[in-house]
This record gives structure tokens, C-alpha cells and sequence, in this order.
């Protein structure tokens, strides 16, 4: 099994790859998103600053107390941006869940996403996920009670202990574990969504349950797919954020912008490698199976009339 | 730090300082003159149950009635009552919040606290326990028991004294304005009866609120600690000797004199590391006491301290003091952190505390300069908060920046930056025009308004004096002012007198706006462009002329926005590198200046040295012609950033 996932795991890659423009697709969609939030931010930001001297603060260096200042004017450019942001984040989150079918559809059935053929996915399988997002908010709620009870006994922790660490260390234990339970039930979820692609399966509660069957059998070549690829997003994300601090120079405006797309990017296509990797899992998955004899009786024995003896 | 280190300062410490509990050495001054003049002598005897966090106490106060008229009747504070629900401190959180907590605040009844007196007797006059009365000067609220006052059946002459024997006892609430417990920390602040301040011809004894902090009368404290043997004590007040009790408890005696008040705390889980300081006055012991898992801020905490301690004493006076405790409270204690006491303050930190947030050492120099600026200037904290908070806020932006730099003094991370005088400004700008400075501590809209004016505002207030009279002259004038009050009850008045004396120059004008009122300053380019003179003959109308020869005709408009009028410096540049510089008295609404050059404008700027600390928006305070989007691109880079994140996080649910 080791041997097949490791190949899965880079076929994954492989086919994120090979059909790239998938991801800078759903990038660009982003993207575009992205400047639609803070267009009037940024509108109302550059009458404010572009031709006044103490912009400078923000731009050699960024001296946060101007930042706040920004804040704080009677007409701030930024007061409208928390809203915005997020009505167009959710947005793009139902375009997902729009494009997944057809994203899905390029990955299980291992053909060249064309337009006519992804929208045609996407609009099929659009209502299916939609149901599968329900369940897993269902699901998701023992998740969140588990992180409010976590919290509630980290507060008791910190209110037993003079020192801080232990519940410090606690706190750290319960964000790996709530992690691990997310990711498990993303596994799960993405396994419902491919299963219900592959096969065209239209009842979302079967292909959950099927989905459930498989995980459980598979579950530790499944997670570790996934989880390999989440640590090395991570991973990704952590490098582009410490050289957006620490090395690139304050100034640099246009690097900045391409360094934070760049890890945008990376995280759309990281992503996406989990999503074809499970897909390719199952379609390995699917051509492994050796088909089960159709029944057929046992031949019963054939009792062939002994010949009467010839009369003499 | 390293745990090998604390022991490597304190063994450094006792080499060079003598013995860590030895019998501190009294101030030279006290066997000459004392320097304050001592109304109150407090002997107090303490023993503080851990387990419980409780506290029983005795007290005996020798008043000395210096008010120059008899006194028949005495108010004292009883701040630990504050902490009941039906207390005017907790209406008051209740409505608008306190520091550290919101409007709408829940009552936890882990924040009780009470104290108790048992018993009162006056020498001469026997047991007078039936005689107090619960009063309240500002709010007639009959269920707040902060203020209780004694009548004495006969007065008590000008110049005699009056002695009270008084039993009680305390219950300390978990951490809540600057005193109580957290785990096995217990700070002991504001926890014994302590007489009113006879002031301005009448008694000063307020009621405790959401925003007030406190006012007493200089005088000396010989206070009496017992506590189990495993306890780490630290206190406002010389170490004088320490005996082990028949039960396995200890007793520690403290002196301290020419002080006000008298704080200590105690857990098992500190860490005492010593250290020493020598100024002006000789050496200074500095104790601290470093709560488990902080200590990485150790270091950080001296070397704020003794940055502090050198500054002070070189810009504003002598630190007459032989000692300064600083308390690090633990995790779950931070409201009992960021507090002053006479020679003990309380500091701030967090497990993780990065290098470039530089909180531990702000706290540490803001309670250090309370030493002065409440300590020694005693100003009322009730009435004029900004005398203490406000201008300890300014020397808090002057010492922070000569120690740490300018514009990294708060936050100092290549990516982010923060000064003092920036803190400052967002402090004011958050609530800028509901309340004047000289507001009554209880009387600000809430507890925002009082934060950002009586500390930032101050603070701005004398940032931006500093353009009128020079930042070498508010120096003076504090150090002035400091010799000049300090053991002493100044008014704001008398502070404001002080720098107009040595500035020699009248700043009503300014003061009535900036202290008395509450009008916001906020002055800008309204317009800046230039046209060519004739402009009806140029190339645009058919006229073929060389550029070079053309004269331009630049206009520049400064406009008051505000209402707070300040003379303001206008500074032309054009771009064949000439100058023009400007000063305009700001009285009118705006005013319109114009040049004739063979130049046209490169910029225009008011404030160029960024002085008016106390502006509203310094963004509209000039005018580049050359258009440069580098800071809207920058700030839409990381807003961009932030939707597509949260996009992401969104659509990972999908």
C-alpha cells in the first residue's frame, strides 16, 4: 500500500500539473475577487496618501501607529474593508463549491477539462455538494463543541497552574488534535465528492456512507496522503510570510504583491494536489478491485440415471 | 534569563550590596531633614492567610493635624469595598467599562472584595466602633462602603495629634484593578484604612471609581508581614528585620518614610533577582521578583529600570529612594500588573513576549516614572488624573525614545514599526473631543475617553508645546516643577504656572484650549497648484513661447479644519529646488499664500518636523505634486492578501 501511495501522492502532483490551468484559473478568480474587496479602499486610500509627505510612513518601513491613525480619520479608507472582504470571500467559497464538480470531474475521469465539458460538471454536481455541505456542518458542530470544551479547559488549566506552560502545552495539544479532526473529516468529505463524480452517485448520504466504508479501511494511507500535502502548504505558506517580513525590502511593492500571490497560488494548488490525489486513489482504488465472480450455483452433482441393465 | 544567571546577579548583588535581606541603610536625608512633611504614621501588623488570601490586620495611625484648624471628623478610603456589585466602582464598569474590561461587564464573584474594620478606638477617647458611618461625597450611593468617617467627641487642636487603633480585616478579590490574587500571587495594594487628604480647606476623600486612582498623605509606614515560611515577600519599604515565628511562620518588619502609601505582595513561585543602580543620591537596591515562566523578560525589566532610574535622574531630579521593588505578576495576574506604588511597581509580560514588542520595558519605565509623577509630585488622582498619568505618559515618550529609538520605541520588527509619540497620538485620536484634560478622573464619558485623554492627550498636548517653547525648556520646566512639588499636593494650575514661568512665555491660549477644552486640531493643504501668470498666453492659447521662460503663478491654501487654533509653519518647495517658508498665527479659517516664479510647485508642507503631535490627520498636512501610490499599493497588497486568504479558508469548507 505504501508503494501505491507514495505513487499517488506524486501522480497527484503530477496531474495538478498537467492540467495547471485549473489552478490559475480559480487563482485569477480570486484575484479578481481580491482587488473587487479593496477597490474602494484603494480609491479612497491613494486620495489620501499618494500625494502626501507622511505616506512615507507606510512605505519606508510601516510605521503602525499611521496605519491606526488611517483608521481612526473621520472618512477612514479602511472602516468599509472588513464587510467587503468578507462578502466577497464568501462569495468565491460558493464559486468553489460551484467549480468543484467540474474541477473533480478533469481529475476522476482523467480526461482534458475542456470549458463546455467543466461547466457541464460543475452545474451537475452543484445541488450534490451543496447537500454534502450541510452534512458536514452537522458534522463540524460535535468539532466545534469539542474546541469550546478545549478552550473552557485550557481556562481551567491556566486558573490551576501557577505556571503558564502547562496550559500553554495543552492548548498547542488541542490545535493538533482539532487539526487532525479536520482534516479527517475533509478526507472524508472529499472522498464523498469524488465518489459521487466517479460514480455519479446521486444520493449524498450514500456517498457519505460509502465514503465512510473506504476512509475507514484506508484511513492511515488517506490521512498521511493528505496530511503530507498540508504540512508542506503549510510549510509554503509559513517560508512566503517570514521572507514577506523579514527580507523583503519595506519598499518593495511589486515584489511584495507577486510574493504574496505566489503563495496564494501555492496554496490553490496544494489544494488541488489533495483533490487529484484522492482521486487518482480511487481510481486506483476502483481498477484494484478484482470484480467478484457473478453467482452462479455450485453445479450440482449430475446424477446420470444409471443405464438399466441391459435386459439379457 | 537562565535560572544560573539569577543566581549569578544575585550572588553579584550580595557581594556588592551586602546581604540580600540584610537591614536596609535609612535615606541620608531622613537623619538631616525629611523630605516631606509627615502628617501620617502608620504602624500596621499584618498576617496574611495564603490559602484563604485573606488578611488580618491591625493598624495604629498617629494623624497630625497640620490643617491649621481643629478636626473633629476623619474620612478614611476603604478601597477594598469597591469590589461588591452594588459598589459605585462596579456601577461605573458596569455602564462604561474600566480598564481591561468593556461596558456590560458581568459581576464574577470571584472579584469580591471587603474590608472589614472590626474594631475602632481614638487614644483618649475609647472604643468609637459604633460611631462610623459609611459616607459617599460623590454619588450618594448608600450601598458603596469605599468611604467611612469617624467624629471624635472632641476636636482635635491645630498642630496635636490623634491617634487610631484600628482592628480589620481584608478579603482580597482574584486580580481586579491593580490588587488581589491570582494562584498563589497575592497583591496587596490599597488594603488598609488610610485617612482622607485635607486639601484645599476641606477633606479629600473620594469615593473609589472605574477610572480613579488614589490621593494620601506623606508621612512613614512601619509595617509588620506574617506569612508561612515558604513565601517570597516583596514591599514598598526597607527590609528592617525578619524573625521566624513559634508556629513556622515568618514575620518581616518594613519602614519607609516620606511616602503615601504602603503595597507589598507575596507568592512562593518568585524568583528574587537583585540589582543595584547608583544616581545622584547614591546607590538604589532594585529588587525583582520574576513570576514562573517570564523569565526571558528578566533582563529586559532591569535594563528598562536602570535606563529609567538614569534619565530621570539626570532630566527631571534625584530618585531619593534607596530601593525600587518591581513585581512581575504571573500568568492570570495581569490586572494586577502596570501599577505604581511609593518605591514598588507592579510590571507586565507574557510567556512568549517577542523582542520587538516592547511592552515589558514600557511598563516597567511608565510605573518607574509614577515614582515622580505621583510618587514624590503627590497630585490628586481623583481630580487631575493628567497630572500624574499625563505627564508621566510625556516622560514616557521622551525616556522610551532616548532608550529604545524614535520611531521604534514601541514596536520594532523589520516589517512593523511603532514610537512613543505615535502610541501616544492613536491613544488621543481613538476619543479626541468628548472631555478636556482637567476632567475629574470619575467624569469622563467612559473609560476610552479617560484613557486617551488623560494619558495620550497629555502626553500629545505637551509633544506639541514643545514646538512653542522648545523641547529644552518643557524639560526645564519639569525639572522645575519637580524640585519645586515634589512631597508636596500641586494643582494643575501650579504645574501649567511652571512652565509658563520658565518658558517666560503666556500659554494661556494654549492651555485653555488644550487642557480646558476640547476643541481638536487639525490643519491642512487645502490647495496647491500652480498656472502660469499669463496664463490667456500660452502654448494651450496658441502662443509659442519656451517653457523655461515661463513665469508661474503658485498658489498654496492652508485651511484650519479644526477648531483648535496653533500658529503653523508652512514650508514651499519648487521644482528648480527654491524654497519658501511661511508662518501663519492659524487664527483665521484659512489663509492663501502665492508666489511668481520660474518654477512651478514640487510640494507644500505644514509641519514638517512632524511637532503638532496633537493634529487629527497629518495625512492632509502636505502636498507632493509628483503623485506616489507606493502606500495605497502597499496597503491594498495586504488587504488583497487578507480576501484571498479568507477566501481560501472559506472555500476549504466547500
Amino acid at each position: 500500500m505504501a508503494e501505491t501511495n507514495r505513487g499517488t501522492f506524486f501522480s497527484g502532483a503530477g496531474l495538478v500539473w498537467k492540467w495547471q490551468r485549473l489552478v490559475w484559473w480559480l487563482f485569477f478568480v480570486c484575484l479578481i475577487f481580491g482587488f473587487f474587496s479593496t477597490h474602494e479602499m484603494t480609491e479612497r486610500a491613494s486620495s489620501l496618501l499618494n500625494n502626501s509627505v507622511a505616506a512615507e510612513r507606510l512605505v519606508k518601513g510601516f510605521d503602525v501607529s499611521a496605519f491606526i491613525t488611517l483608521q481612526q480619520l473621520p472618512d477612514s479608507p479602511l472602516e468599509i474593508q472588513q464587510h467587503s472582504i468578507a462578502h466577497f470571500s464568501l462569495v468565491f467559497a460558493v464559486f468553489m463549491l460551484f467549480a468543484t464538480g467540474g474541477i473533480l470531474a478533469a481529475y476522476v475521469l482523467g480526461e482534458k477539462p475542456t470549458t463546455t465539458a467543466f461547466f457541464e460538471a460543475a452545474g451537475h454536481h452543484f445541488w450534490r455538494f451543496f447537500r454534502l455541505l450541510i452534512y458536514l456542518v452537522v458534522v463540524l458542530l460535535p468539532i466545534a463543541g469539542l474546541a469550546a470544551a478545549s478552550n473552557a479547559m485550557y481556562t481551567h488549566i491556566q486558573d490551576q497552574s501557577i505556571s503558564p506552560y502547562p496550559g500553554d502545552h495543552f492548548a498547542e495539544a488541542a490545535v493538533v488534535i482539532i487539526l487532525l479532526l479536520l482534516i479527517i473529516v475533509r478526507v472524508w468529505f472529499d472522498m464523498a465528492q469524488v465518489i459521487a463524480v466517479a460514480d455519479d452517485e446521486k444520493k449524498m448520504h450514500r456517498a457519505l456512507r460509502r465514503a465512510f466504508t473506504l476512509f475507514r479501511r484506508n484511513f492511515f494511507s488517506l490521512i498521511w496522503l493528505y496530511l503530507r500535502v498540508s504540512i508542506i502548504a503549510w510549510l509554503l505558506f509559513a517560508l512566503g510570510l517570514h521572507i514577506w517580513m523579514y527580507h523583503l525590502h519595506p519598499q518593495s511593492v511589486v515584489a511584495a504583491f507577486l510574493l504574496s500571490q505566489l503563495m496564494i497560488l501555492t496554496w490553490i494548488g496544494t489544494r488541488l494536489w489533495q483533490r487529484a490525489s484522492e482521486a487518482i486513489w480511487y481510481r486506483n482504488y476502483q481498477a484494484n478491485q478484482v470484480p467478484s465472480p457473478a453467482w452462479s450455483p455450485t453445479p450440482e452433482p449430475m446424477y446420470m440415471p444409471v443405464a438399466a441393465e441391459p435386459q439379457p | 534569563m537562565q535560572l544560573t544567571k539569577v543566581f549569578a546577579l544575585a550572588a553579584a548583588s550580595a557581594i556588592f550590596c551586602g546581604p540580600i535581606f540584610s537591614q536596609a541603610t535609612a535615606p541620608a536625608a531622613s537623619v538631616t531633614k525629611t523630605l516631606s512633611t509627615r502628617i501620617v504614621a502608620y504602624q500596621i501588623d499584618a498576617k496574611l492567610d495564603p490559602a484563604k488570601h485573606t488578611i488580618a490586620a491591625s493598624e495604629t495611625l498617629t494623624y497630625k493635624n497640620l490643617t491649621g484648624q481643629p478636626q473633629q471628623t476623619f474620612p478614611f478610603h476603604l478601597y477594598l469595598n469597591a469590589f461588591q456589585p452594588q459598589s459605585t466602582f462596579m456601577t461605573e464598569v458596569r455602564r462604561s467599562g474600566t480598564r481591561g474590561n468593556g461596558p456590560g461587564t458581568d459581576w464574577d464573584p470571584k472579584h469580591f472584595g471587603s474590608i472589614t474594620i472590626d474594631k475602632l478606638e481614638v487614644a483618649g477617647a475609647g472604643d468609637l466602633t459604633s460611631k462610623m458611618q459609611f459616607v459617599q461625597p460623590d454619588d450618594k450611593n448608600a450601598d458603596d462602603h469605599t468611604v467611612v468617617q469617624i467624629t471624635l467627641p472632641k476636636p482635635i487642636a491645630p498642630g496635636a495629634s490623634v491617634e487610631f487603633h484600628i482592628a480589620f480585616h481584608d478579603v482580597l478579590p482574584k486580580v481586579v484593578e491593580r490588587t488581589g490574587y491570582a494562584h498563589d500571587f497575592d497583591m496587596v495594594g490599597q488594603w488598609f484604612p488610610k485617612v482622607g487628604v485635607w486639601w484645599k480647606n476641606a477633606w479629600n476623600c473620594h469615593q473609589f471609581h472605574a477610572n480613579t486612582e488614589f490621593f494620601a498623605d506623606f508621612g512613614t509606614f512601619d509595617v509588620k508581614i506574617t506569612v508561612p515560611q515558604n513565601e517570597i515577600v516583596g514591599a514598598g519599604g526597607d527590609l528592617v528585620s525578619s524573625a521566624t515565628n513559634s508556629d513556622g511562620s515568618k514575620t518581616l518588619t518594613y519602614h519607609s518614610e516620606d511616602v503615601h502609601d504602603f503595597s507589598w505582595t507575596a507568592s512562593p513561585s518568585f524568583t528574587l533577582v537583585e540589582d543595584s543602580w547608583t544616581g545622584s543620591q547614591g546607590p538604589v537596591k532594585i529588587s525583582l521578583l520574576m513570576s514562573p515562566g517570564h523569565e526571558s523578560s528578566t533582563q529586559r525589566y532591569i535594563t528598562a529600570a536602570k535606563g529609567s532610574l538614569r534619565l530621570f535622574d539626570e532630566w527631571y531630579g534625584p530618585y531619593p529612594y534607596d530601593r525600587l521593588t518591581m513585581v512581575d505578576p504571573p500568568h492570570g495576574g495581569a490586572d494586577a500588573g502596570g501599577m505604581e506604588y511609593p518605591t514598588l511597581i507592579t510590571l507586565g509580560t507574557a510567556v512568549h513576549m517577542p523582542k520587538g514588542m516592547l511592552e515589558p520595558e514600557i511598563v516597567t519605565e511608565h510605573e518607574f516614572g509614577h515614582q515622580y509623577w505621583y510618587g514624590m509630585v503627590a497630585t490628586n488622582e481623583f481630580e487631575e488624573a493628567w497630572l500624574d498619568e499625563g505627564i508621566n505618559s510625556y516622560t514616557e515618550v521622551k525616556v522610551m525614545d532616548a532608550l529604545y529609538g524614535k520611531s521604534t520605541s514601541v514596536l520594532n520588527f523589520p516589517f512593523a514599526q511603532m514610537g512613543e509619540s505615535g502610541l501616544q497620538q492613536i491613544g488621543y485620536l481613538s476619543d479626541p473631543d468628548k472631555d478636556p484634560i482637567s476632567r475629574f478622573a470619575w467624569q469622563f464619558y467612559n473609560s476610552n475617553s479617560y484613557g486617551g485623554i488623560t494619558y495620550s492627550k497629555t502626553a500629545s498636548m505637551l509633544l506639541t508645546l514643545e514646538k512653542v517653547i522648545g523641547e529644552d525648556t518643557l524639560r526645564q520646566a519639569l525639572h522645575t516643577y519637580f524640585m519645586r512639588y515634589r512631597f508636596t499636593h500641586p494643582t494643575g494650575e501650579d504645574f501649567l504656572k511652571t512652565i509658563e514661568e520658565v518658558s517666560g512665555k503666556d500659554l494661556r491660549w494654549y492651555f485653555n484650549q488644550a487642557v480646558y477644552g476640547t476643541q481638536v486640531l487639525d490643519y491642512s493643504i487645502g490647495d496647491a497648484h500652480s498656472d502660469p501668470l499669463k496664463w490667456w498666453d500660452t502654448p494651450a492659447h496658441g502662443a509659442k513661447k519656451n517653457d523655461k521662460d515661463e513665469i508661474y503663478r503658485t498658489y498654496v491654501t492652508v485651511v484650519r479644519k479644526g477648531d483648535f487654533q496653533f500658529p503653523v509653519d508652512l514650508d514651499v518647495k519648487f521644482d528648480d529646488g527654491s524654497t519658501a517658508t511661511e508662518h501663519w498665527d492659524g487664527q483665521d479659517r484659512w489663509i492663501r499664500y502665492h508666489y511668481d516664479r520660474k518654477a512651478r510647485i514640487a510640494s507644500a508642507q505644514i509641519d514638517a518636523h512632524n511637532q503638532i503631535t496633537m493634529d487629527r490627520d497629518y495625512f492632509n498636512n502636505s502636498f507632493i505634486e509628483d503623485t506616489n501610490p507606493r502606500a495605497a499599493h502597499k496597503l491594498r497588497n495586504i488587504w488583497v492578501f487578507a480576501s484571498e486568504w479568507l477566501s481560501q479558508l472559506l472555500a476549504w469548507l466547500t
